[in-house]
């Protein structure tokens, strides 16, 4: 684990580094940025992150211009990427695709036409039209927690789980959260089903659980919105069993109180913060105002929030 | 070829009602049938299941010797037998030769061929008199063009057998002049008709013999020239109804409780001026589209006016809507009882009460002074209903006209005008809606009474105005009223 | 040609006795089961549940359930009224977001120069109530003045508000003040003679719903006017100030369940209340109350709303079908209750 927060701190110091670049060999950069519109606590952290890095790039780099739009879906993200071309003129892409499959084509078109694509989170299916791909790690956010529950639960103990909305992308944590539980026969899984990251649903979910278990150890809520509802549902049935709420995500509410030591069933978390835009979009600039090229595949790792490093992630100005 | 029938003891229960009790006789091909009844009598049951609309419990018919049982209308077409519906069966937003072909609409390869059904359909259109182009959409068309669209499908459809439920319901004097001429031209082409109608002076006149019907069973059958309007209407109610009508009595001699004058409803009407007395049953007479609904709508706000003075009781009223006419007194029971009269979907409590509820609400409301109140309102108007938790839809033609008048009734107007009164009605509930009119005319109330019927304004009225094109035409007092005279006045040949 | 009589024996059936309307004995049955067909299915589930897993009829969970149908039911009881009356509305769970939210935001900002946390949470709720009628009474002017269909209105404002609301939260959470939240919660967690305090509302306006439906003038003019809206019309209703009344009602109904939902967590975030429009025409209709309006029954509603909770409570309580397939589940369960209940029209 430290050698990840090494690698993190390196990436840190190389970034600084070539920010303090001066303006020699420096391109004309046009970089547009497509993401979701925020709808919810994730994207609204997206959306944020990315006009912060349009404000700090801009101002660090007369050279550069940064071009923000924001789809509600993925017909309307196509044709931002058109108007992108078209109005706009970019010469970069950096993309957070809606859809995979949906949007593959646009952006194959776009990359097509010259321009640099960076693409974000959400893969494309057909990779050869991405020159770099950024995104969170979701095998580590599946992985991290369980981990750390057998840990502290010294392998034996009863878990429930919350997933997602049905996706790759929740697949891939959940399997990476069983995985790690099978080298812990006495760890059982009670049940693990769907809150759609949202708190109403996980409140729900989580009062059926407590009806249905009569001994619940520890619950990986998987997501800090859904942590949210999961705690208010412990509190309201006065349960003492439960002696750990993972979330996941670092929230600034949960790593406020994860600081603040405030609630002695969130003692960790797992980062997967939307602030990885704001680094896709900056090592994206940087590298097109040199002229240089993107790792083609950069996984910002996620990591083990615990109080020791949690002040590292807590933006209190950010909406996530 | 013409078509002969003959039933063989039908009988139809809905439920564990039955309504047809082993009906049987036969009509002669080529001929037309008056079918006479009063609401209720089983007519309609019978002719939907000739047409297919219905199938029969027991027993069955045959058409040329040939034994049917219809499963549905079109195989009942295919055997030439087409029924006209009371209420017309179109697609308001379809075409008229859209209509005309539904259901069997002609292609050209995978496509509708609408140049071959347009020309198909104007030619049946000519047949039948109706000038229009068969691009037309129905809802354009007033009510008698609609009958004749009906009219053109069925011409259209080779019907041998033509049934006519209440034809001329809707019609007005000319139009159903024009009617009995097509009639005519149909029997004249080998087309056998059954004529369903209440209307008696119509039935002397078109058909060659009647066939009565009561409670479900065949009463008599009689050539049309042996019988007598009043033998007719003797053997449909099954006892002896020679007055129609109430003696008039002569209004008191009093200031107008209404008056209207230079009243403009752009579109409809125009500088129209008349007054009601209190105990007067005042007349409008004319044809269909010459803005006589839309007047009185006009009056109540429903309709824009652009000029005219409103005066109630002496004092001059702004109408803006039926709840401001009910509280100066004024009440209007519209023409189109499903449509605005009556919620056939509702009880008829709800319905008896609606002008009224501020009378049961304290503030809650008090269904059982309301049920108190039907069942008075009943017994008063003489309602026939099994039951008095039924909707209204479930009451006969007649009975839902007493209990719209009932309705309109229960917020005891000063003046009420009554558009249409007996559309549809049979007729015994003919007589006691006249003899309620007149009753509402003693009790010192001003009376309009809207109406088609020419015989009912000239055995009802003191005064009778006719309106033609939007204007009024001519007031008629009651030494006046002959048909002719209202005829020539409505059509502008005076 | 047969001979033709002039008269016939006459001896029909009774005077007043209607063709095709009286119901046969054999559909008596039929009918009683259309009657109680919600509460049938509700029933049959709950026999279900107890089977599945014993756990299901524990106090505790049927006060769960109870509770959180609570805000469906509270808004699906002002919905039966505008369905009644031939109306739709869809933005019911933006409204209840937005109100949420600028309620949240309202007792945020007065909490510092407000001494009682009392009177800053009793502001709160009536600013909440004053925004559900203030929203309703927008909905009743466009659809009656403005003379939009229904649909359309409420589709926009569906997106409007919402958008506001992640205007407001920048996409994230509006979250109360711990002070505040704290004299709050006990709205939601509360409890009076051991039913908690939603589910006494709940009761409340469900009964209040029933008598105003059934009882009161108002209640007659929707029905009448859902109807028929020319007869209603005709027979001197003011059809556009009833129609304008009853969105009203429904803001007012949404205020009630938002004023209860916001101590429940204590936040608003872009999800809140989404597809409440959905679960709430969905216990509506369940109960028996027609789309097309005229008639409908307020204890149908609520039966509904309940039997919709309980669907997704026994299928968390339960793993005998994959997560997948929960949704299918609950759109079996619906069909099968609107068959139970169809109109044999």
């Amino acid at each position: 684990m430290k050698s990840i927060i090494r690698r993190l701190t390196l990436t840190a110091a190389a970034l600084a580094a070539l920010t303090a670049v001066p303006a020699f060999a420096q391109n004309k950069v046009v970089l547009g940025v497509a993401i979701p519109a925020a709808t919810h606590g994730f994207t609204g952290g997206i959306v944020f992150w990315a006009n912060q890095a349009k404000k700090d790039l801009e101002k660090a780099n007369p050279g550069l211009k940064v071009i923000v739009k924001t789809a509600a879906n993925a017909a309307e993200q196509a044709n931002q990427l058109q108007d992108l071309m078209a109005v706009s003129k970019i010469n970069t892409l950096v993309v957070f695709p809606f859809e995979s499959a949906a949007l593959t084509k646009p952006v194959t078109e776009v990359h097509n036409k010259g321009v640099y694509v960076t693409v974000v989170d959400r893969g494309l299916t057909d990779t050869s039209a991405q020159d770099a791909y950024v995104s969170g790690d979701n095998t580590a956010f599946g992985k991290i927690p369980a981990e750390y529950l057998a840990k502290v639960m010294n392998g034996k103990g009863n878990l429930v789980a919350m997933r997602g909305i049905a996706t790759t992308l929740d697949n891939e944590r959940m399997d990476a959260f069983n995985g790690v539980l099978k080298n812990y026969p006495e760890m059982k899984l009670l049940d693990a089903k769907y809150a759609n990251w949202n708190r109403d649903d996980a409140f729900k979910v989580m009062q059926d659980y407590l009806t249905r278990f009569k001994e619940i150890d520890a619950v990986w809520a998987a997501d800090d919105d859904m942590a949210v509802g999961v705690l208010k549902a412990i509190d309201q049935s006065k349960r003492t069993d439960i002696k750990i709420v993972f979330g996941g995500a670092g929230a600034k509410g949960m790593i406020k109180t994860l600081i603040d030591g405030k609630d002695p069933r969130i003692q960790a978390n797992v980062s997967y913060s939307p602030k990885f835009m704001y680094d896709a979009i900056k090592l994206t600039a940087e590298a097109r105002l040199k002229g240089e090229k993107l790792p083609a595949t950069y996984i910002i790792p996620s990591v083990l929030i615990t109080k020791e490093n949690a002040s590292k992630f807590y933006f209190p100005d950010s909406p996530f | 070829m013409s078509l002969a029938v003959e039933f063989r003891s039908i009988s139809k229960s809905f439920g564990l009602v039955e309504v047809l009790h082993g009906v049987s006789f036969a009509l002669q091909p080529g001929r037309v049938v008056g079918l006479l009844g009063e609401n209720g009598a089983g007519k309609s049951t019978l002719v939907k299941i000739l047409s297919g609309y219905e199938q029969a419990s027991e027993g069955d018919f045959t058409i040329n010797g040939v034994a049917h049982r219809f499963a549905n209308s079109r195989e009942a077409e295919r055997e030439g037998v087409v029924l006209i519906h009371q209420e017309f069966n179109l697609a308001e937003d379809l075409t008229i030769a859209q209509n005309i072909f539904l259901g069997h609409e002609r292609l050209n390869g995978w496509l509708l061929d609408d140049r071959s059904m347009n020309a198909a359909a104007l030619e049946a259109m000519q047949k039948v008199g109706l000038a229009a182009s068969p691009e037309t959409k129905v809802r354009k068309l007033i009510v008698a063009e609609k009958q004749l669209v009906e009219i053109a499908k069925a011409v259209s459809r080779n019907a041998r057998l033509l049934v006519m439920d209440e034809p001329t319901a809707t019609l007005t004097p000319t139009e159903t002049e024009r009617l009995f001429v097509l009639i005519a031209q149909l029997k004249a082409q080998g087309v056998s008709i059954i004529y369903i109608s209440h209307k008696l002076d119509e039935v002397e006149r078109v058909t060659d013999e009647v066939v009565v019907m009561r409670d479900g069973r065949f009463i008599a059958r009689a050539p049309t020239c042996e019988t007598t309007r009043q033998q007719m209407a003797n053997l449909m109610v099954g006892r002896d109804v020679s007055d129609m009508y109430p003696p008039k009595e002569l209004p008191p001699v009093a200031a107008p409780m209404l008056k209207v004058s230079g009243l403009t409803v752009p579109g409809w009407a125009y500088d129209v001026n008349f007054e009601v007395r209190p105990g007067e049953i005042l007349g409008f007479a004319g044809l269909v589209g010459a803005g006589r609904t839309e007047l009185f709508e006009g009056l109540l706000g429903l309709r824009p006016r652009s000029a005219g003075l409103i005066e109630i009781g002496g004092h001059a009223v702004d109408l803006r809507s039926p709840r401001q006419g009910v509280r100066q007194g004024l009440a209007y029971l519209s023409e189109d009882r499903k449509g605005k009269g009556l919620h056939v979907r509702l009880g008829l409590r709800e319905n008896l009460t609606l002008l009224t509820l501020e009378r049961y609400a304290h503030p809650l409301l008090d269904p059982r002074a309301e049920r108190d109140a039907l069942r008075e309102k009943v017994d008063e108007f003489g309602i026939r209903t099994g039951d008095l938790n039924n909707r209204a839809a479930s009451l006969s033609g007649g009975n839902q006209q007493k209990l719209a008048l009932a309705k309109f009734l229960h917020a005891d107007p000063k003046i009420i005008v009554l558009d249409e009164p007996t559309r549809g009605v049979d007729v015994g509930a003919k007589r006691d809606i006249y003899f309620l009119i007149q009753r509402l005319a003693r009790e010192g109330r001003g009376v309009v009474v809207v109406s088609s019927e020419l015989v009912e304004l000239i055995g009802l009225c003191h005064r009778v105005v006719v309106m033609r094109a939007g204007r009024v035409q001519t007031t008629l007092t009651a030494d006046q009223l002959t048909e002719e005279e209202l005829i020539a006045h409505a059509t502008g040949t005076h | 040609m047969p001979p033709a009589p002039t008269s016939a024996p006459v001896s029909g059936p009774s005077p007043g006795q209607t063709p095709g309307q009286s119901p046969a004995g054999a559909s008596r049955l039929a009918q009683l089961v259309q009657q109680i067909g919600p509460l049938l299915g509700l029933v049959l589930l709950c026999i279900a549940g107890t089977v599945l897993n014993p756990d299901f009829a524990t106090t505790d969970n049927i006060l769960n359930v109870l509770t959180r149908t609570a805000f469906i039911g509270i808004i699906a009881v002002g919905m039966t009224f505008v369905i009644i009356s031939g109306g739709i509305d869809l933005s019911v769970g933006s409204m209840a977001a937005l109100i949420a939210g600028s309620m949240i935001l309202l007792m945020n900002t007065i909490s510092g120069s407000l001494g009682s946390p009392y009177l800053v949470v009793g502001i709160g709720i009536a600013f909440a109530l004053l925004l559900g009628a203030l929203f309703g009474l927008a909905h009743g002017l466009l659809i009656t003045k403005g003379r939009i269909e229904p649909f359309i209105v409420t589709l926009g404002t569906l997106g409007i508000f919402r958008a506001y609301l992640t205007y407001f939260a920048n996409g994230g959470a509006i979250t109360l003040d711990n002070a505040v939240s704290d004299i709050y919660s006990p709205v939601y967690y509360g409890s009076v003679l051991g039913l908690p305090i939603p589910i006494w509302v709940l009761l409340l306006m469900a009964v209040a719903g029933g008598v105003v439906l059934n009882r009161t003038r108002y209640g007659r003019y929707v029905q009448a006017i859902g109807s028929n809206e020319q007869v209603a019309r005709y027979a001197a209703v003011e059809v556009d100030r009833i129609k304008i009344l009853t969105y009203v009602v429904l803001g007012l109904c949404v205020g009630v369940a938002t004023v209860l939902y916001v101590p429940r967590l204590g936040s608003a975030s872009p999800t809140t209340g989404l597809l409440w429009e959905l679960e709430a025409i969905a216990s509506v209709i369940v109960g028996g109350t027609a789309l097309k309006g005229g008639e409908g029954k307020i204890a149908g509603t609520v039966i509904g709303a309940i039997l919709l909770s309980v669907i997704s409570n026994i299928l968390n309580l339960t793993s005998i079908i994959s997560v997948y397939l929960n949704a299918a589940v609950q759109g079996v369960v619906i069909i099968i209750v609107a068959f139970l209940q169809r109109s044999r029209r």
